[in-house]
């Protein structure tokens, strides 16, 4: 089984885009790029891209490329039982909470439900919900007790708590993100003792990137009291631990928290200077990693959650190229958008 | 032999105004398959807004029918008809009043479990501060400098939010929990107390508010807390009675609103196949039997008196395969269909595999399974079990039977091969004989199913695969005579040279075949022609081997049979009686089991996939009730 997913991530790692690819993608005739999409096991989007150029749908290109990530991750678990493949099966949960917050919000906005179910993403046979149900909920309090008796019902609980005492639909989001990442890390604990450093590298750089975007993001932006801040925050084991957070989410500035980090961390957001910028680097940090690990020996499952990392990050460039393309940007504001550096260079 | 309809393809253009009556008319039809309209020059999809509006009300109304129980049985009049846009629109608006009423005595009801809890909790604190001996009235005072909340919060979140709170110089303290909830008591300085309403607002914490009464002397506080729960039980009794309110008020609309529904159902599911229109006109697509067009024609005039259009084509050929099936099954052959589907539904046109299917599989299962005891047991427990697995049972009660049969043939009962004499032959005492049969079987099995898809490809019009391809007719020729040669061979026939003969041909027929069929260079060409038709020899010839399971396991039968008397010869009587009946049992649940599967598997590896392409589209008729509902 191991030698299955080993190949099939070897297979796999094949697919994705070197910088020069994507730079040739962003040129390209409508033609070529279609076809250069297919060779790429990229038909879902190939075909997208063609009926993009008639109609644009951008909702539906999102839907494509979730799609096809669901696709490889099906194909990635089929050989894994047990913790490995509840693990992958939650990641991609992700997307159906994604679906959740859409839900909640149509509710809140008295969207019919036929509009709604139509901008959720399909999430195939990784779909635990009854979507048909849900959109037909009469409001928010309804949807949300649907919710707490359906698969999500740890998550939602909290949620639902949150929003009653305040009924601000901040409240429910930032709950749900919470709840989330809790949940993963709770299923990635088992594998980081069985599987080592690299697995735990890559949950370490997913979960250190989200708290300190988050934190700066809750402190600086919204203007949260620190204790709000740092209960809002997924309780953490790496390198940015509770105690770590807590001092950080009681800085005053931006410039205090980064000035505060440990130095491996400073030597990567060095010259920053606002939170896109931070995520951007550390989303580059993550990616080099991911990057290390799915070129390593280590085992299939570590490699094929590196791979599903940095697949995901692909696609969101290649997005990002059809994006531009159909809208007509100049090339180098397409290349800009893309902000890519060491991690493609494979 | 069993096949699909032939069908027709329709279009009936009508009134848009009448477009749900019409939906009505081919839904009562009870034989109309609704496909995608591909009249481009209408280019509206008119009946949207009506399946929005249906699919609406129906969820609405299964939601107040579980509150408000079922209406009693359906019965939808000969002459009603379907309600129009405007009045779905309005029975949606009605159903949503409806609902959101129920809702909100759902709300309360809720609302008062959850101060009851809360009751009990703050009781329970008030017990414990009254031991500690603390001055509840001071504690809770407004004007202190201590800021004091008695509440609850979800269990999940107590560690996040006293690491939280303790960055405030705030102190949590549980002293209770009720399910997921823990109950606790916070206590910070006031002048921060501010600063965390927002962190406890997210946390899901729920303030306990403590009267004043409960503040100034133990008694007061019981008094208090009784009062409270009177007023819970009276809000209870209340929330209680506008539900049954809300079922004696609606409970007669709503049954006319189920009414509506069903008749408006038709259109609804219509519309998800893809109905178009333009201006007052719309139009609606999909298939008929031919055999049933006079009647369809006969109620559209019944009910239109000619206000319609209708075009009716036969099928082209590039539309085959959208084409559904519409196979209709004698009775008895029925329990065995979903057995063929769960492979797959024949495409229209196609050879339907049910009826050789069960003859197949039920003798695969005797041959394998022969025995009068066993095969009776599977009988009586199926025919006992008829109820609850309904259709199925007879398929259990059939296998019974031949298992019966061929015990009669084998001379078994419950494994003793001394009791009866065999009609046949007794496969532990003539093996070879068992396997040759076995053998023998298969080559004609896979020789039906060759011709079937030679049938199945020249019914698609694909005339080169019918007769030269290595599942047509040139690959049964070069099994056939490989076959007879073999059997030259082992000295069962003569007939070497013209079997030799068929066999070449067959052979250079598939080889010719798949040269021409080859899009490649010359080297890939002779590479693909080379292993294409060995690969066709050599599975074949495995397929065949495949059925010595059939012997093998009509022998394991006996075998099993053999170890259980040996291991019950060697105990005592009530030991030896004791390991026959568990003996059996096993072998009848487990051997059983098996050979049901491996028949199961022989059809569809050995079979199916040989002729059946398993990708058609079952006939889904358009109908007054979702294929669940009772109406």
């Amino acid at each position: 089984m191991s030698a299955y997913l080993d190949t099939r991530v070897s297979l796999y790692a094949e697919r994705l885009w070197r910088d020069e690819a994507l730079d040739a993608l962003v040129g390209m005739e409508d033609e070529a790029a279609t076809d250069t999409l297919s060779r790429r096991g990229l038909p879902q989007l190939a075909s997208g891209y063609d009926s993009l150029a008639a109609r644009p749908d951008f909702r539906s290109l999102e839907q494509r490329i979730i799609a096809q990530i669901l696709d490889e991750t099906r194909v990635l678990i089929r050989p894994l039982s047990g913790d490995a493949r509840a693990f992958l099966t939650f990641w991609t949960a992700r997307f159906e909470m994604s679906n959740v917050k859409t839900l909640l919000r149509s509710k809140m906005t008295g969207e019919r439900p036929a509009a709604v179910l139509a901008r959720l993403t399909p999430m195939g046979a990784f779909g635990r919900l009854d979507n048909q149900d849900l959109a037909h909920a009469e409001d928010v309090g309804e949807l949300l007790r649907r919710l707490e008796a359906g698969p999500y019902a740890g998550i939602v609980r909290h949620a639902r708590r949150a929003f009653e005492q305040t009924h601000d639909p901040f409240n429910l989001d930032a709950a749900l993100d919470h709840g989330y990442y809790e949940g993963l890390i709770q299923r990635a604990r088992p594998l980081e003792e069985k599987v080592g450093t690299p697995f735990r590298s890559l949950m370490a750089n997913l979960i250190d990137r989200i708290n300190l975007v988050w934190l700066l993001r809750y402190r600086f932006n919204y203007g949260l009291p620190p204790a709000q801040v740092y209960y809002l925050l997924v309780g953490s084991r790496y390198g940015l631990a509770s105690s770590r957070l807590q001092e950080l989410a009681a800085l005053d500035s931006l410039e205090a928290v980064l000035a505060a980090l440990p130095a491996p961390w400073k030597a990567v957001l060095s010259g920053t200077s606002d939170i896109p910028g931070v995520f951007a680097r550390m989303e580059q940090a993550a990616a080099d990693q991911a990057l290390r690990v799915l070129r390593s020996r280590a085992s299939g499952i570590a490699r094929a959650f590196a791979y599903l990392i940095l697949r995901e990050r692909d696609l969101r460039a290649v997005r990002a190229v059809l994006r531009g393309r159909h809208l007509g940007l100049p090339a180098t504001d397409i290349r800009h958008a893309l902000q890519r550096g060491a991690a493609e260079a494979m | 032999m069993l096949r699909a309809e032939p069908l027709l393809r329709i279009q009936l253009l009508m009134l848009a105004s009448e477009a749900q009556d019409a939906a009505l008319a081919l839904a009562r039809f009870g034989v109309f398959n609704p496909a995608p309209c591909t009249l481009d020059a209408l280019g509206d999809s008119p009946a949207t807004a009506y399946r929005e509006a249906w699919l609406e009300a129906e969820a609405r109304l299964s939601k107040v029918r579980e509150q408000c129980g079922d209406s009693g049985p359906l019965q939808l009049p000969d002459d009603a008809e379907a309600p129009a846009l405007a009045d779905l629109e309005e029975l949606n608006a009605w159903l949503k009043s409806v609902w959101s009423a129920c809702l909100e005595c759902h709300e309360n009801e809720a609302r008062i479990a959850d101060a009851r809890t809360h009751l009990d909790a703050l009781e329970d604190t008030l017990a414990k501060l009254e031991r500690l001996n603390v001055d509840l009235a001071h504690l809770l005072r407004a004007d202190s400098l201590l800021a004091v909340s008695i509440g609850s919060l979800p269990a999940s979140g107590l560690g996040r939010l006293t690491e939280a709170l303790a960055m405030t110089r705030h102190l949590v303290s549980r002293f209770d929990q009720a399910g997921e909830q823990v109950f606790a008591v916070i206590a910070g300085p006031r002048v921060r107390h501010e600063e965390v309403r927002g962190l406890l607002a997210q946390a899901g914490w729920r303030e306990l508010p403590v009267p004043d009464a409960l503040r100034i002397h133990p008694q007061a506080a019981r008094a208090w807390l009784d009062a409270e729960r009177s007023r819970l039980e009276a809000q209870s009794g209340a929330a209680c009675q506008v539900m049954d309110g809300l079922r004696d008020r609606f409970g007669p609309r709503l049954h006319e609103a189920r009414l509506r529904l069903a008749l408006a159902r038709p259109l609804a599911e219509a519309a998800s196949a893809g109905m178009r229109g333009q201006g007052g006109l719309a139009a609606l697509s999909g298939w008929v039997p031919k055999r049933q067009l006079a009647s369809l024609r006969a109620a559209l005039d019944g009910r239109f008196h000619g206000r319609y259009w209708l075009d009716v084509r036969e099928p082209s050929p590039r539309e085959v395969a959208e084409v559904p099936s519409l196979v209709r099954y004698p009775a008895w052959l029925r329990p065995f269909v979903p057995l063929v589907k769960s492979y797959g539904i024949p495409r229209y046109g196609e050879f339907d595999p049910a009826l050789p299917f069960a003859l197949t599989w039920l003798l695969l299962f005797g041959a394998m399974f022969g025995d009068v005891g066993h095969g009776a047991v599977i009988l009586l427990l199926s025919a006992a079990l008829l109820r609850r697995l309904g259709r199925m049972a007879w398929v259990g009660i059939a296998a019974g039977a031949v298992s019966m049969g061929f015990g009669v043939l084998y001379g078994s009962v419950f494994g003793y091969e001394d009791l009866i004499e065999p009609l046949w032959l007794s496969p532990l005492h003539d093996p070879i004989r068992v396997l040759t049969l076995a053998v023998t079987f298969g080559v004609g099995f896979i020789a039906l199913t060759l011709l079937a898809n030679a049938y199945n490809k020249g019914v698609a019009g694909r005339a080169g695969e019918a007769l030269f391809d290595s599942g047509g007719l040139a690959g049964l020729a070069f099994y056939l005579g490989a076959v007879g040669v073999l059997a030259s061979l082992a000295g069962a026939m003569d007939v070497a040279r013209p079997a030799a003969m068929l066999a070449g041909a067959g052979l250079a027929g598939v080889a010719a075949f798949k040269w021409f069929e080859a899009r490649a260079g010359l080297g890939e060409r002779i590479l693909v022609t080379l292993i294409e038709t060995l690969e066709t020899a050599i599975s074949l010839f495995s397929n065949t081997l495949s059925f010595m399971r059939v012997a093998a396991f009509s022998l394991n039968h006996v075998a099993l049979a053999l170890a259980v008397f040996t291991l019950a010869n060697g105990l005592d009587a009530a030991g030896h009686g004791l390991t026959i009946v568990l003996g059996n049992i096993v072998i009848i649940v487990l051997e059983g089991g098996i050979v049901a599967i491996q028949a199961l598997r022989l059809m569809y590896y050995e079979g199916f996939s040989r002729f059946f392409s398993a990708d058609g589209r079952e006939f889904a008729p358009l109908r007054l009730a979702s294929p669940q509902a009772k109406v």
